[in-house]
C-alpha cells in the first residue's frame, strides 16, 4: 500500500477516536450538571481539561464556585472551546476536519459510503455552534456525533478489504485510544485520589465514559472500589476501553503489516514491551500508592508517542537506505 | 416562435390537481439556433420524439426536486471541483440540468469518425515536430509557431515514446452549428470532466430510469476500462504487468474528484509528486512494504510542474529526475510532456492542414474559422470587428482571460484592444458561433440554452471511445460560455443506439 494513504488511514483513525473521546467526555460532562453540585461540575471540568492537556481560556473558577449562574456560563464557554474553538487542534469540529481532510486523500481506497458518511458527520458540526446546541440538547449532539463515527466504523469492519490500508486505520484508531485512555485515567487520579474520601459517582462517570460501567457492575455488583476500578479500565483484555485491550489491538495490527517480512520493526517491540508491562508489572504495584500509579500511566502514555514516531519512521516517511 | 403541443395529450393536460403547466408549454425556439430537440416548426425531431412527450408529461416542479436531489447527493459524494480566485469556492458541485441531450446515430457517427481522424494527426504532428520536422520543412505550418509556442519542449526533441502516442487520451470541445459540427478546441494536456460525464449519467439512469431504457442508450461506463486498457499498451518495451499510478497535483487541485474517480476506477494508485522517487533512472513509489517500481504515469499534473530538476525549478508537485527516467525510457508519462504545442490556440487553425498533410484525407470535423494576430493583416481585421468577435489568448483554457466581443461594453473592448497591440501573437479571434441549443430546466419549464460536448478520445496501440460526452450547458440565458469555471452546468448525452 501506497505509504501515503496507510499514513492517511491511520489519520483518519487516530482523529476519529479523539472526536468520539471528546463527545464521550462532554456529554458525560454536561449529564454532571442536572444534579451534582457546584463544586463537583467544578472539578469534573478540571479532570477534563487535565485529560486533553489543555487549560481553559479563562482559567477554572476562582474558588471551586458558588455561583450557579457563574458556573453556567464557564460551562458554556468551555463545552465550546473543546467543541468548536478553531484555534483548538482537538476541538472536536477539528478532529472531524482533520479526518476528512485525511479521508480526501484517500478517497480512491475508501469506499463510497465510508466517505458519505464522514462528510456529513462533518458538514452537520462545520454548520452549527455552540449556541445552537446548547438551546436544543448538548447531548443530543454529542450523542449524534459518536453515533456518526460509529457508523463510521461499522461500515469499515462490514466493508473494507482487509489489507494493510485496514490494519493502518485500526492501528491509528487504537494507537490513540491508549493514549487517551492512559490521559484520562491519569487525570481522575490526580483530581481524585484514591485515598481522599469522593462521592462514588465520580468514579461511576470515569466508568461510563470508557463504557465500562455495565460490565463492571455485572463483574463486581456495586462495590465501590478504586483500586478494583482502576484495574478493569487498564489491565481488563475483554474490555473494549481498557488500556490493555487497545494494546492487544494495536499489536494485532502492526502484527499483521509485518506479516511474512523478515523485519524486526522497532513499533512492534514497542507494543509488545508495553503490554507486558501491564500484564507483568501493573499488577505487582501497591493499589495505594498513587504516585507509582500515575507514573506507570504516564509511562504508557510517552511510549504511545514514541510509538508514533517508529510507526511513521518505518511505514510511511523512510529513506531510499532504510526502506524496509 | 410558440411551439405547438407535442404529439400526444400529456397527463399534465386538462383540469385538477395535475393541470400544473407541461414542461415545454413556453418552450420557444428560436430560427437562429439549430435546436437539439425541436425542429425549426417546433415540432420534435424523429429521435426526440418520445423523449419530448415523455418529459413534457413531467411536472417542472417534480424534475427540478429529482435534480436537487442529485446535486445534493454530488455534495455528499464529494463530487466537486474548485475554482480558483474565489473565496470560500473550494468545493463546487457543477450543476446537473436532468433534461437530457440525445444524438442520433448518424451524427454521432460523424463526431466519432471525425474525432478518430483528428487525434490521429495530431500524435503524428507532435511526433513530427519532436522528431524529423517534415511539416515545417515542408512550408505547411510556420516554424516559429511551432518551436516560438511556449509549450514546446525542446528536453523532448528527439524522444521516441511508445507507439508514438504522445496524446494518449484527449478531451475535444465540439459544438453544433447551423453549419454543422465544428471542434472548437482539442485538449490534449490535461483534459478533464470525464467523471462529470460519468456523474451524469449515473444520476440520470437512476431517476429516469424506464425512459432511459426505452432509448436504448449507448453505455459508457467502461471508460474506465479502456483507460487502463490504453495505458497499459504504453508502458516502456518489456514490461509485460505494467504498475500503474495515477499522479495528481493534491486534494486542493480544482478536478482532484475526478483524479480520485478515475484512479478507483481503473483499480490504480493515486500517487503525489512526493509519493515517487527516482533511484538509478527507475521511478518507484512509497508503500509500506517498501519501494515498489512505477511503469506508467496517467499524470493531471502540468508539464512545469512534473520534475522540477527538467522543467520548474520550484515546483512541489513533481518527482526531481523523473523527466530523466522517461528519456531513459524507464517509464511512460501520459499524455507526453510537450503535447501543449498541438492545442495552442494558433495551432489549432493549422490542424485542417494536418490532417491533409498526414492522412491525405478531408476533415470530417470542421474547424472555427481563426484569425491569428500575429498576422498584420488579421491583427487589423480582429481590432476592427472586436463588437463581433471572441478574442482568445493562445495559451490560455478553461475560458479565463477572453473576450466576448458582443457581450463586453465598449470600454472593454477598449482596454482589450490595448492588450492585444501589445502583444499581438498571443491573441486570435474567431466569429461569435451560433451554437446550438438545447432544453434545459428553468424558473418556468423547459427553455432553450447553448450547449457544446467534450467526448473522451483514448490512443494506445488503437483510438478508442466511449459513446458518450460531458455535455456542457451555458446556463444563464443567452450565455454562450459553457465552461464549468464560469457558471456553467453539464447535463447527460444519450448517444442513441439506432
Amino acid at each position: 500500500m501506497l505509504s501515503r494513504n496507510a499514513e492517511g488511514l491511520y489519520w483518519i483513525g487516530r482523529y476519529l477516536e479523539r472526536a468520539r473521546h471528546g463527545c464521550r467526555l462532554l456529554s458525560d460532562q454536561l449529564a454532571t450538571m442536572e444534579d451534582r453540585p457546584v463544586e463537583e461540575i467544578d472539578q469534573g471540568w478540571r479532570r477534563l481539561y487535565r485529560a486533553v492537556h489543555r487549560t481553559p481560556l479563562g482559567g477554572f473558577l476562582a474558588s471551586g464556585g458558588e455561583d450557579e449562574d457563574f458556573m453556567l456560563a464557564d460551562a458554556y464557554t468551555m463545552a465550546d472551546d473543546l467543541t468548536f474553538e478553531p484555534d483548538n487542534p482537538d476541538s472536536i469540529r477539528n478532529c472531524l476536519a482533520a479526518a476528512r481532510e485525511n479521508a480526501r486523500q484517500v478517497r480512491n481506497i475508501l469506499g463510497v459510503r465510508m466517505w458519505s458518511c464522514l462528510n456529513l458527520a462533518y458538514l452537520d458540526v462545520r454548520d452549527v455552534g455552540i449556541e445552537t446546541i446548547w438551546n436544543d440538547q448538548p447531548d443530543a449532539f454529542y450523542g449524534r456525533t459518536e453515533d456518526a463515527i460509529r457508523t463510521f466504523s461499522g461500515i469499515a469492519v462490514s466493508s473494507m478489504y482487509r489489507d494493510d490500508g485496514w490494519h493502518f486505520l485500526w492501528l491509528g484508531w487504537f494507537v490513540e485510544r491508549t493514549q487517551l485512555l492512559a490521559g484520562l485515567v491519569d487525570a481522575h487520579l490526580a483530581q481524585y485520589p484514591t485515598a481522599a474520601q469522593h462521592s462514588e459517582s465520580d468514579w461511576r462517570a470515569l466508568l461510563r465514559i470508557c463504557e465500562a460501567h455495565v460490565a463492571y457492575r455485572h463483574l463486581h455488583s456495586h462495590s465501590h472500589r478504586p483500586g478494583r476500578m482502576l484495574d478493569f479500565l487498564v489491565a481488563d483484555p475483554l474490555l473494549a476501553h481498557s488500556v490493555r485491550h487497545a494494546l492487544a489491538r494495536v499489536t494485532e495490527a502492526l502484527d499483521a503489516i509485518s506479516a511474512g517480512r523478515a523485519l524486526a520493526v522497532e513499533a512492534g517491540r514497542r507494543a509488545g514491551r508495553m503490554a507486558a508491562a501491564i500484564d507483568h508489572d501493573w499488577p505487582n504495584r501497591d493499589p495505594a500508592d498513587d504516585a507509582a500509579t500515575r507514573a506507570a500511566l504516564q509511562g504508557v502514555r510517552n511510549s504511545c508517542l514514541l510509538l508514533h514516531e517508529d510507526i511513521a519512521a518505518t511505514y510511511f516517511r523512510y529513506e531510499i537506505a532504510d526502506a524496509p | 416562435m410558440k411551439r405547438e403541443p407535442a404529439g400526444r395529450q400529456s397527463v399534465a393536460d386538462g383540469s385538477g390537481p395535475s393541470a400544473a403547466k407541461r414542461l415545454f408549454a413556453d418552450y420557444e425556439t428560436r430560427p437562429a439556433y439549430y435546436d437539439e430537440m425541436f425542429t425549426a416548426t417546433g415540432v420534435p425531431r424523429a429521435h426526440c420524439l418520445e423523449l419530448c412527450e415523455a418529459l413534457d408529461g413531467m411536472q417542472p416542479d417534480e424534475i427540478a426536486a429529482m435534480q436537487a436531489l442529485a446535486e445534493r447527493s454530488f455534495l455528499h459524494q464529494g463530487i466537486t471541483f474548485a475554482v480558483y480566485g474565489e473565496e470560500g469556492a473550494q468545493e463546487r458541485i457543477i450543476p446537473i440540468d436532468f433534461l437530457p441531450r440525445l444524438l442520433n446515430a448518424a451524427d454521432w457517427d460523424v463526431v466519432e469518425r471525425g474525432l478518430r481522424q483528428r487525434l490521429n494527426a495530431l500524435n503524428l504532428f507532435l511526433a513530427d515536430v519532436y522528431g524529423p520536422g517534415r511539416i515545417i520543412a515542408d512550408g505547411v505550418i510556420p516554424v516559429d509557431l511551432v518551436r516560438g509556442c511556449p509549450q514546446y519542449r525542446v528536453a523532448m526533441r528527439g524522444l521516441e515514446v511508445p507507439h508514438g502516442v504522445h496524446v494518449a487520451l484527449c478531451g475535444t470541445d465540439i459544438v453544433r452549428t447551423n453549419d454543422g459540427f465544428m471542434v472548437l478546441e482539442d485538449n490534449l494536456r490535461v483534459p478533464s470532466g470525464v467523471s462529470y460525464m460519468l456523474a451524469n449519467r449515473r444520476a440520470l439512469k437512476t431517476s429516469l430510469r424506464n425512459l432511459f431504457r426505452r432509448h436504448h442508450v449507448r453505455g459508457i461506463e467502461h471508460y474506465g476500462q479502456l483507460l487502463r486498457q490504453t495505458l497499459a499498451e504504453l508502458a516502456p518495451p518489456g514490461v509485460s504487468d505494467p504498475c500503474i499510478v495515477l499522479l495528481t497535483p493534491g486534494v486542493y487541485n480544482s478536478a482532484f474528484y475526478e483524479h480520485m474517480f478515475l484512479a478507483r476506477e481503473m483499480g490504480v494508485e493515486l500517487v503525489q509528486g512526493s509519493d515517487l522517487l527516482v533511484h538509478n533512472g527507475f521511478v518507484y513509489m512509497r508503500t509500506t512494504a517498501g519501494l515498489r517500481r512505477v511503469d506508467v504515469i496517467y499524470r493531471r499534473v502540468d508539464d512545469d510542474f512534473i520534475d522540477p530538476l527538467a522543467f520548474r525549478a520550484e515546483s512541489q508537485l513533481g518527482t526531481p529526475g523523473l523527466f530523466y527516467a522517461y528519456r531513459l525510457g524507464n517509464v511512460t508519462i501520459a499524455n507526453a510532456p510537450g503535447t501543449g504545442v498541438a492545442d495552442d490556440k494558433a495551432v489549432y487553425a493549422f490542424v485542417p492542414d494536418m490532417i491533409r498533410y498526414y492522412l491525405s484525407e478531408e476533415p470530417v470535423l470542421a474547424n472555427v474559422e481563426t484569425h491569428l494576430c500575429r498576422e498584420p493583416e488579421e491583427l487589423a481585421f480582429t481590432l476592427d470587428n472586436l463588437e463581433t468577435l471572441i478574442v482568445k489568448m493562445v495559451g490560455e483554457s478553461g475560458g479565463y482571460g477572453m473576450l466576448v466581443g458582443p457581450h463586453a461594453t465598449p470600454a472593454e473592448r477598449a482596454a482589450y484592444a490595448e492588450q492585444i497591440r501589445k502583444d499581438p501573437a498571443n491573441y486570435i479571434s474567431q466569429p461569435v458561433l451560433d451554437l446550438s441549443v438545447s432544453p434545459c430546466l428553468a424558473a418556468n419549464g423547459a427553455a432553450p440554452r447553448h450547449v457544446d460536448l467534450r467526448p473522451f478520445v483514448l490512443h494506445g496501440s488503437e483510438t478508442r471511445l466511449v459513446p458518450g460526452a460531458f455535455c456542457r450547458v451555458a446556463l444563464v440565458e443567452g450565455s454562450l460560455v459553457v465552461n464549468s469555471s464560469q457558471g456553467g452546468g453539464g447535463k447527460d448525452l444519450w448517444v442513441l443506439s439506432s
